[in-house]
């Protein structure tokens, strides 16, 4: 082929890269003056948060519920004055920034370097979900910006050595081991038998592995007092269980001990009741008294027992000021654990900036590792970091009584009602 | 595992067939016509299901009577959107890239507009009937799972009859078999194309609204089902739509035997690996090959 | 000489000098102080313009759409992955991530190309839908709970930049030569009709083989760059039917089958996409979903056929005639081979 020079229509091109370059700057526009506007002046007018939690997506709900503890923690903050920063002589409130990071880990990294990297922001809260939490927790020590996750409980998070993450959420492998620790209590107390048979039936997720890996510690811990007969693990978002139940009805345990999402909680628990199944005793990991299970199960939700973060029947002043509070702004009762830890992880942070005296990250940082929340809506009233940057906070264990009722059946000071070993067919 | 135990996973196999092949009719109907694969498939079924929820709250009809009404409204809003966006994409023998980057961008519409009216929030349909079960013998079955079954199974009845008996089925099946020999006998296919898509809508509506009594939801609904989707009518044939039922209960009994043989969490799997095989031995899909053998006879 | 071989065809305009202006301007990015989200934005675009360029040489070019090339994608970021916690250099981890890729991709393409139309693209979906089951199930790479990376060294965000700007590089050139190429005609033969194709000599399944060995390569490469610098990965992430269909999109977005299509609409799905969700976070989904609505009702040939139209548009009234006979619209973009 002979060289040919062409002529003019190089023109289309340039017209397409004009428009592309002239498109993505009117779109990063904001940036810039944010970026203008931040460097200017010495103490900003707001202490700036980063929020990087799905919205949107599978963890949508959990995520939602969770930037609504965070907001209300925030606006009662802000009504109050704000928090004091001894470096600019005043007090400044709170100002939040949202990313919805739509479930995708790939989108929860990116905004949460973008709110690291540009937002001028004292620190990030966020990581629903401990797929986007491990995601997010890698930013935090890249960009030295304290990062806080109410939703990420996996421990494998806060032992890689880093050193800018917190979270307020126990790890999950406790939860087994609590939730055993509890059923060996019955034991003790004559409620159970011994060697009682356990089937495990968890979610295919780090969430599952650690629940069962705290269970089978405790049991190895413990000989003799529980077997277990059925171990495995289900993809999640099932459409359905019946094979998987069919085993575990031919596994004949008395324990079922399940770790799964609400979605998967619902369609197994369903199937679970129409198939005729029946357990003395039935728990799905944390899953249990929510609202929407209620709604879904009615009466088959009755007497499921659940190891959980917080609850919102917790015999704390402070715990059911945070309920009306919540009630009050949002028109229901809060779901779950989400805003709690959330609500927390807020307090804890405005309490590290007024420790701190200062907006300056390391300052926080430092003022986090020693902070110290005596008033906490977590179980055991007292939240703190541990040296790698998780709490370790007891678990509760609930039990769902008829009427839509909630019973705290472990620890024994927080018994609100006897705990139901045999559940009445 | 004793032999009531697998009867009923049989019983349960078969129910499931039922509901995956009411998700799939949808889909089945608009690609024979249209040549179009429904990306926005999953956004439709999330609408029928929150169309049933919304009917089953505020008025005292039944969810499943609900999930009836929705087909023809469904069918409206399938007409609607045809009107206003799809005509516009020209036709073709094959799937275009365009038409699959609308209905995608349409999905993603969709589920905007679920969260701005729903929220994130879970929601389930519970009804006296969800727990019922129907005891024959050793074996157990749910009653809901067995009318969703009923009115799929009456769904591909009244979509055979249809088909079938009536002109404008045939012109379905004419547009399906050779779109240009259609064309040639007279048959409008742009007002077929319109037809055929709120046709297709009105089953994916009417299917999510079943599928609203079984599961819970959230706007996000109905990617893992569409997904399946697409291995159940490949197949059956990808414009085969009695294939469907057969796509159906093939996925259906493989998925719930196969945890005999492979753990719970790769049950998923065999479905997409079924999905490769059969593409490759069978490539017109099951439907291909029954018809292979109808025409050597 | 048939259209398609003139150098003055689609793919042919683009002079060396606008690219490699292009290719100056980022290489000086890092240097010119910008703030460091717009250079991870850049970065992440760039990785994005690779996997694109790579899927647009065997979708656009070849015809061949697959809907499941995040398989790919995932293969190289987890091989990358261990060879990197195994010991390896990067670059070498890389260029095995590629490696595994090309091997997974001869796997897949022997079966699938077999199959013409939708059935090709259906099986890429269940292929891709399968290899990320049973990533989740895998113990020797995490399985549910993600593969983490251990990071040695000081994280430097120029470093992984010019990595992202060489894969996309590479991806651009090899896009370039192959589009010139008697190879590139071969391939766009193969897409206009295949059989016809086979007639004149060309040899169909070892093409396609060959396009997809280099498309998985490039892609794979592009993957295990996005693993070093995001420090974990999760088969949901990674291998998840949302990454096969935005790779897919962005070549539409753009224009598929040209050469700057593909690194227009991963611009576009980048930035563009980052950008709505931030500053519309209720509606962000419905802003995209109307753009990509709005793209396919007025300008199917993407971002690149909306430039040629505005371009004879304008020559027209230069030229002060019709110019050009306005032919028919660009030709659809068919699923088919």
């Amino acid at each position: 082929m002979t060289k040919v020079r062409c002529r003019g229509p190089w023109a289309s091109v340039l017209r397409l890269l004009i428009f592309s370059v002239a498109l993505a700057l009117a779109l990063t526009g904001p940036w810039w003056t944010a970026m203008a506007a931040a460097q200017a002046g010495g103490c900003p007018d707001a202490i700036r948060v980063g929020l990087v939690f799905p919205m949107t997506g599978r963890e949508g709900r959990p995520g939602t519920y969770q930037v609504e503890g965070i907001k209300l923690a925030m606006e009662q903050i802000n009504a109050n004055g704000g928090v004091n920063v001894k470096a600019c002589g005043k007090r400044l409130p709170f100002k939040e920034i949202l990313y919805d990071d739509q479930s995708d880990q790939g989108r929860s990294v990116q905004l949460t370097e973008r709110t690291m990297s540009s937002d001028d922001v004292v620190a990030v809260i966020g990581g629903y979900s401990t797929v986007l939490g491990e995601a997010e927790s890698v930013v935090a020590d890249r960009y030295q910006v304290p990062w806080i996750t109410p939703g990420a409980a996996a421990s494998a998070i806060f032992t890689q050595g880093r050193q800018w993450v917190f979270g307020t959420l126990t790890p999950v492998d406790v939860l087994g081991y609590t939730t055993m620790k509890f059923l060996g209590s019955l034991v003790d107390q004559g409620k159970l038998e011994k060697g009682v048979k356990i089937a495990l039936v968890v979610e295919n997720t780090d969430h599952g592995k650690d629940y069962v890996e705290g269970v089978t510690r405790w049991i190895k811990e413990h000989p003799g007092s529980f077997t277990v007969t059925f171990n495995e693990s289900f993809q999640l978002g099932g459409t359905d269980f019946s094979g998987l139940l069919q085993r575990v009805k031919a596994a004949n345990a008395d324990i079922l001990l399940s770790d799964a999402h609400l979605q998967d909680y619902i369609t197994m628990h369903r199937q679970y009741t129409q198939m005729g199944l029946s357990h003395r005793m039935v728990s799905y990991g944390a899953r249990g008294p929510e609202e929407p299970a209620r709604k879904a199960l009615g009466r088959a939700a009755d007497y499921i027992f659940a190891g959980t973060w917080w609850e919102k029947g917790l015999p704390y002043k402070q715990v059911s000021a945070f309920v009306q509070a919540y009630k009050k702004k949002y028109d229901r009762d809060p779901d779950s654990f989400y805003p709690a830890t959330a609500y927390d992880s807020v307090r804890v942070l405005a309490a590290a900036v007024e420790a701190a005296g200062s907006l300056d990250r390391t300052a926080v940082r430092d003022a986090l590792r020693k902070g110290r929340l005596t008033d906490s809506l977590l179980p055991g009233q007292v939240l703190e970091f541990q040296k790698n940057g998780q709490v370790m906070a007891p678990f509760v264990i609930v039990q769902n009584k008829p009427g839509d009722k909630v019973d705290f059946v472990y620890p024994e000071d927080t018994k609100t009602g006897e705990v139901v070993t045999k559940i009445p067919r | 595992m004793g032999l009531a135990d697998l009867l009923n996973l049989l019983a349960s196999a078969v129910l499931l067939a039922g509901i995956y092949t009411a998700m799939s009719i949808g889909m089945t109907v608009i690609y024979g016509v249209m040549k179009m694969v429904n990306l926005a498939h999953a956004g439709f079924m999330m609408l029928g299901a929150y169309f049933a929820y919304e009917v089953s709250q505020r008025t005292p009809i039944h969810p499943l009577l609900a999930a009836v009404l929705a087909a023809p409204l469904f069918f409206l809003l399938g007409v609607a959107v045809y009107w206003s966006m799809l005509r516009r994409v020209p036709v073709a023998d094959e799937p275009t890239l365009p038409s699959l980057l609308l209905l995608f961008g349409l999905w993603l519409v969709l589920q905007n507009i679920g969260y701005a009216i729903w929220g994130a929030d879970d929601r389930s349909i519970l009804t006296p009937l969800t727990m019922a079960t129907f005891r024959f013998g050793a074996i157990t079955i749910p009653i809901i799972r067995l009318i969703v079954f009923g009115i799929a199974l009456l769904s591909l009845v009244s979509l055979h009859v249809f088909l079938t008996r009536t002109w404008f089925g045939r012109a379905v099946r004419a547009l399906t078999q050779n779109r240009e020999a259609g064309q040639l006998a007279g048959i409008d296919t742009r007002r077929m194309a319109m037809l055929a898509f709120g046709l297709g809508i009105a089953f994916t509506g009417l299917a999510g609204a079943l599928l609203a009594t079984l599961y819970s939801f959230t706007p996000d609904f109905g990617g893992s089902f569409m997904l399946r989707a697409f291995v159940i009518i490949v197949l059956g044939g990808l414009e085969s739509f009695s294939g469907v039922a057969i796509g159906a209960i093939i996925v259906a009994l493989i998925e719930t035997f196969s945890i005999l043989v492979v753990p719970a969490s790769y049950q998923l799997a065999i479905s997409f690996i079924l999905l490769v095989v059969a593409l490759l031995v069978l490539p017109g899909g099951i439907e291909g090959l029954l018809q292979r053998r109808r025409l050597l006879q | 000489m048939n259209a398609i071989a003139s150098p003055c065809s689609a793919t042919n305009r683009l002079p060396a000098g606008v690219a490699a202006l292009t290719l100056m301007a980022l290489l000086l990015v890092p240097h010119v102080g910008l703030p460091g989200n717009v250079i991870r934005l850049l970065l992440v675009t760039l990785l994005w313009v690779a996997t694109s360029l790579a899927w647009n040489l065997l979708g656009g070019v070849a015809g061949q759409v697959s809907f499941g090339f995040a398989v790919f994608y995932g293969l190289g970021a987890y091989a990358a992955a261990f060879a990197i916690n195994g010991g390896i250099h990067p670059y070498v981890a890389f260029a095995v991530g590629g490696l595994v890729a090309t091997l997974g991709s001869i796997l897949i393409g022997i079966p699938t190309f077999r199959l013409r139309g939708p059935y090709f693209a259906i099986a890429t979906i269940g292929v891709n839908e399968a290899v990320r089951i049973v990533m989740s199930n895998l113990e020797i790479t995490g399985g549910a709970s993600g593969y983490r990376l251990l990071m040695t060294g000081r994280f430097s965000q120029g470093e992984h930049y010019y990595t992202a700007l060489g894969m996309a590089t590479l991806a651009f050139l090899a896009s370039w030569y192959v589009m010139r190429s008697p190879f590139g005609l071969a391939l766009r033969a193969i897409r206009e009709d295949q059989d016809a194709a086979a007639d004149l000599g060309v040899h169909p399944f070892r093409c396609k083989l060959t396009v997809h060995a280099l498309s998985a390569c490039l892609t794979g490469m592009a993957g295990g760059a996005f693993a070093r610098y995001v420090a974990y990965i999760h088969p949901d992430g990674v291998f998840s039917f949302a990454t096969s269909i935005s790779i897919l999109l962005m070549s539409v977005i753009g224009g598929l089958g040209t050469l700057p299509g593909p690194v227009i609409g991963a611009v576009v799905y980048s930035i563009v996409q980052e950008e709505m969700a931030v500053n519309f976070p209720q509606f962000h989904l419905l802003l995209y979903g109307a753009l990509l609505i709005l793209i396919v009702l007025f300008e199917p040939g993407g971002l690149v056929g909306l430039a040629k139209r505005i371009a004879r548009g304008v020559r027209g009234r230069l030229t002060g005639g019709p110019g050009e006979p306005t032919a028919a619209r660009v030709p659809l973009p068919k699923v088919e081979s």
